[in-house]
């Protein structure tokens, strides 16, 4: 079966185009009976189709994401970098050079800051959103446009936007001062400020991507439960707290674990708007330090281990999370 | 009681949209405006509006906004035709076939949906060096498809539960091959997938920044997003040049999500609604 079925395979591209119509139970050129035969099912396993179906992918995949990763496991125990003629393998010393390593750790605290403050704030104003869009009609509808086109913006259109505001002489502070605010703050250069902004700007971006979800999850809700429960005498308030935020159960999760994933590997904002300022790295995430540690100062072997550990908490935070809140829902 | 305050909710929502829009609002009227008004008065609107900036932007002399939009429109739809047409095949193989390694296979590359850039952007450019494709388009269209075929196939994977199995076996009878199968029967029953990957993934590549700038490389020129970043010095003062490139540089991924639209919101919320 499988030989007589890999023989065939290798014509299966070629004969099956130029055939002009559907030979109705005919042998065909490459010997294939088309018949009602049990082959049409069983013929998976095959190595031809999976060599035409499934190969290209597996190859590329493997190419462009799982050689990578393999690759930047192994340099991070090693101690290449551009200044230095010779590599060796120094297996942990980066790791525990790292976790010991100011620089590194702030950048870790940086990125942890601004994904809990892009998490909740996204799903707080997201969800407070998708309520008060709650209603049917054009209004209605052009507004969740409306929350939506960020979205669809590039992260360096929406930073640079952000930039051209928030920067010291951006048109926020020209128009504070021009109001008669004698030294209105850096909202990107000022290091009790930056951090905050670079959020407010990402919270901006994604925050339609969560009104739209919370909003698809609001629409599965049945409305009887709703009414039952205003009929039993439940305030806008229980309403909410007994049924609506337990039926939105998925939406958060959804919401919470793709905010997460997207927050963590955030590089683009960071470059447009600090340069991973102010300072060395006031706003530096781990992603971005990442890049500077690999392209900028050449140092191929820190930079993979920074990787690594940058695969190893995205990985462990999002299975976590995912896992958190999935029991969650079916507790609910 | 109700009807007194129905008018609570539209004029909120109004006001609350009215606040998101401003940033969006600030970039779009200052476009029309000489960078001197855009300083002076913001939130003005441009009257009467001028197309210095936008003609600037298109005169520009180095020719960053008419090699960047071909290069994004070369790479963007190279690399969705490409990506949805392979995680279509893979993805129905592998649900089909049922067998333990297609499972692992399918997880492996699940796994790959949450691998930040930054992680394996230092390899790619390797390998790429080490085949002869660093900064040119074949390479980077093959890191875009790479990277992005995971969640192809993960849109593609629920989709071809719901094809029927009769239909193929029908395709069958008829002496159709599994080729054949998969071209005319199968694909064409995906059309709602597939224009979710051509919309995610049309919007994620053209707006992409990392990957371009490390991989197309100062040579080859670049896309128009990475143009946009070029167009902006360290101390940025024309605001109304800067705004007018970056019009320029989403107008074409704005339209073309505006004509697909429902089907993206569709593809979005697909999963909201089954828990």
């Amino acid at each position: 079966m499988t030989n007589s079925v890999r023989s065939r395979t290798g014509t299966d591209t070629a004969g099956e185009r130029s055939r002009p119509g559907p030979p109705h139970r005919t042998p065909t050129p490459s010997g294939r009976t088309g018949g009602p035969g049990g082959h049409r099912s069983r013929t998976w396993s095959s190595a031809g189709a999976f060599a035409v179906f499934v190969l290209p992918t597996l190859t590329l995949f493997t190419a462009m994401v799982l050689a990578p990763i393999l690759w930047t496991l192994y340099t991070g125990m090693t101690d290449e970098r551009a200044t230095r003629p010779e590599t060796s393998f120094v297996a942990l010393d980066n790791y525990g050079f790292l976790l010991g390593d100011e620089e590194f750790r702030h950048s870790m605290w940086n990125t942890v800051v601004i994904t809990v403050i892009v998490v909740l704030l996204t799903n707080l104003l997201g969800l407070a959103i998708a309520l008060l869009l709650r209603r049917q009609g054009r209004l209605y509808s052009l507004l969740r446009g409306v929350f939506f086109t960020p979205v669809i913006l590039s992260a360096v259109v929406v930073s640079v936007i952000g930039r051209s505001i928030l920067a010291d002489d951006g048109l926020l502070n020209s128009t504070l001062v021009s109001m008669g605010v004698a030294s209105p703050p850096g909202w990107l250069t000022d290091p009790s400020y930056a951090i905050y902004s670079v959020s407010g700007i990402m919270v901006w971006q994604m925050l339609g991507f969560a009104v739209v979800v919370y909003l698809a999850g609001l629409a599965g809700i049945p409305a009887e439960l709703e009414e039952a429960a205003s009929l039993d005498g439940a305030g806008p308030w229980q309403q909410f707290r007994a049924i609506t935020w337990p039926m939105l159960a998925s939406a958060l999760t959804i919401n919470t674990v793709m905010l997460m994933i997207s927050t963590f590997k955030v590089y683009d904002q960071i470059a447009v708007l600090t340069n991973g300022g102010p300072g060395t790295n006031g706003t530096a995430t781990v992603a971005f330090e990442v890049i500077r540690t690999a392209f900028s100062e050449q140092r191929p072997g820190l930079a993979s281990a920074m990787a690594g550990i940058m695969l190893v908490v995205v990985a462990a935070a999002s299975v976590t999370t995912l896992k958190l809140l999935q029991r969650r829902e079916v507790d609910l | 009681m109700k009807s007194r305050t129905s008018w609570v909710r539209p004029l909120l929502a109004i006001a609350v949209a009215a606040v998101f829009c401003l940033p969006l609002y600030v970039a779009l009227v200052n476009v029309f405006k000489p960078s001197t008004d855009v300083v002076a008065s913001p939130l003005a609107l441009p009257a009467p509006p001028a197309l210095d900036n936008i003609e600037h932007v298109l005169s520009r002399p180095d020719g960053l906004f008419w090699y960047g939009l071909a290069n994004s429109v070369i790479l963007t739809t190279l690399t969705i035709l490409i990506t949805t047409v392979l995680a279509a095949m893979s993805a129905y193989h592998l649900v089909r076939s049922g067998r333990w390694w297609s499972r692992a296979v399918l997880g492996v590359m699940l796994a790959g949906l949450m691998i930040p850039p930054a992680v394996i952007i230092l390899p790619i450019t390797r390998i790429l060096d080490a085949v002869g494709l660093m900064h040119t388009m074949p390479g980077a269209v093959l890191v875009d498809v790479g990277y992005y075929l995971p969640f192809a196939v993960f849109v593609f994977m629920g989709f071809v539960r719901s094809v029927p199995r009769e239909l193929e076996e029908a395709a069958a009878v008829d002496g159709a091959g599994r080729f054949r199968t998969f071209w005319q029967v199968v694909f064409p029953l995906l059309r709602p997938a597939s224009a979710s990957v051509l919309i995610f993934l049309g919007v994620w590549v053209w707006n992409d920044f990392l990957t371009p700038l490390l991989v197309l490389g100062p040579g080859a020129g670049n896309t128009v997003t990475v143009g946009i970043f070029r167009s902006i010095g360290p101390y940025q003062q024309d605001f109304g040049a800067v705004f007018a490139f970056m019009l320029l540089a989403t107008l074409p991924v704005l339209v073309f999500y505006l004509a697909l639209q429902k089907h993206f919101v569709r593809g979005l919320t697909g999963g909201a609604t089954k828990g």
